[in-house]
C-alpha cells in the first residue's frame, strides 16, 4: 500500500530523526523523570504489536497501559505510556502531513483511503520509533544492573 | 570520475585513515569477547552488510551490550578503561564515523538539506561502517586465532 519513495523516506526518517528523538525520550524518562527502564515484560509486548504493523492496535494498547489502575510501585510505567501516547499522537496529528511530508492530500482520495493510508505510515514510523527505544532501554536497564552490582561489591 | 566511483575512492581512502581504530577496537573485541563468543563477531559483520539502515547496526549493538556482560567489559589496553566494548564501539561509529562522512560530503559536494543528498549521506555513512567492522572483526579473528594465542602464551 506504500509506495517505494514513502518507505524510503520512513527508512530516512528513522536513521536521520526517529533514531535520536527515541534516545532522548528514553533518556529523559529515567534522567529527568527518574524513571526505571521499562521492565522487559513490558518491552516484550511493546516490540510484538509494534512488529504488528496495526497502529489501531498499537495505539489501543498505548493507551490501555496507560490507563490501568497500575499500583505505586509501577507508577513508571504509566508515566512511560503517557509519554509514548503523547509522542505517537503528535506523529500522527501534526509531524506526518506538516515535518515528514508524508501523507498529501490526493484528489478523489477518500477520507477512509486517507486515514487507511495515516494508519499504514503510523503503524512504520511507530515500529521504527519503538524499536529505537526500547534497544536504549535495555542498555541503560544494563547500566544501572552493573552500577548496583557494582555498588553492592563496594559495600561488601 | 563519475559520483560512484568517487564515493568508492574516498570511502576507501577513509578506511586506510581509520584501520589503527578499528585495530584497536578489533584488540578490545578479542580481549572481551575471546574466540568463544566468535558467532558474536561473525553475526555484528551479517547485521553490518544486510542493515539498510545505519540504526539498526546501532540498535543490534547496544542489544548485545545489554544482553551479554562481555560486550560491557572495559578493556586495559584503551586509554580509558573504564568504557566497555559495545559502548566503545557505538560511540566511535555515531561520533568519530559521523565526521569522517562530513568531510566526505564536503569533498564531493553532497549537502545535508534534500532529502537525494540525506540519502547519498546514508549510503556513505553505512559503506564507512560495513569497512570499519570488517576491519576490526579481521584484527578480532586475528587475535583469538590459535596461533596469536599460543604467542601471547610464550611471551
Amino acid at each position: 500500500m506504500l509506495s517505494t519513495a514513502q518507505l524510503e523516506k520512513i527508512d530516512l526518517l528513522s536513521d536521520t530523526l526517529l533514531y535520536d528523538q527515541a534516545v532522548s525520550f528514553i533518556q529523559r524518562l529515567v534522567r529527568v523523570e527518574h524513571c526505571n527502564p521499562l521492565p522487559t515484560s513490558q518491552v516484550t509486548g511493546l516490540l510484538n504489536i509494534a512488529e504488528s504493523f496495526r497502529y489501531d492496535e498499537l495505539y489501543r494498547f498505548v493507551t490501555h497501559q496507560r490507563d490501568r489502575n497500575w499500583p505505586p510501585s509501577k507508577s513508571d510505567i504509566k508515566t512511560f505510556y503517557s509519554a509514548l501516547e503523547q509522542v505517537l499522537s503528535t506523529m500522527m496529528r501534526k509531524s506526518l502531513r506538516e515535518e515528514f511530508h508524508l501523507l498529501t492530500e490526493r484528489p478523489g482520495a477518500s477520507a477512509s483511503e486517507m486515514r487507511q493510508e495515516a494508519d499504514a505510515l503510523m503503524a512504520r514510523l511507530a515500529r521504527e520509533f519503538i524499536q529505537h527505544l526500547v534497544a536504549e532501554n535495555g542498555l541503560i536497564a544494563a547500566k544501572m544492573e552493573d552500577e548496583r552490582r557494582q555498588q553492592r561489591m563496594n559495600r561488601r | 570520475m563519475n559520483l560512484e566511483m568517487k564515493i568508492i575512492r574516498e570511502v576507501s581512502d577513509q578506511a586506510e585513515n581509520f584501520y589503527e581504530d578499528a585495530v584497536g577496537l578489533g584488540d578490545h573485541a578479542a580481549d572481551a569477547l575471546k574466540a568463544q563468543h566468535r558467532s558474536q563477531m561473525t553475526e555484528l559483520e551479517n547485521i553490518a552488510d544486510s542493515a539498510l539502515k545505519s540504526s539498526d547496526i546501532f540498535d543490534y549493538i547496544k542489544k548485545q551490550s545489554a544482553r551479554f556482560h562481555y560486550w560491557r567489559q572495559a578493556f586495559a589496553g584503551h586509554s580509558d578503561a573504564r568504557i566497555g566494548f559495545g559502548e566503545r564501539l557505538k560511540t566511535y561509529l555515531e561520533k568519530d564515523m559521523t565526521k569522517k562522512l562530513a568531510a566526505i560530503c564536503e569533498r564531493l559536494d553532497i549537502g545535508d538539506s534534500s532529502d537525494e543528498d540525506k540519502q547519498k549521506r546514508r549510503r556513505i555513512y553505512l559503506m564507512l561502517i560495513r569497512q570499519f567492522i570488517h576491519q576490526m572483526v579481521a584484527e578480532y579473528e586475528y587475535q583469538t586465532s590459535p596461533a596469536s594465542i599460543a604467542r601471547k602464551r610464550e611471551a
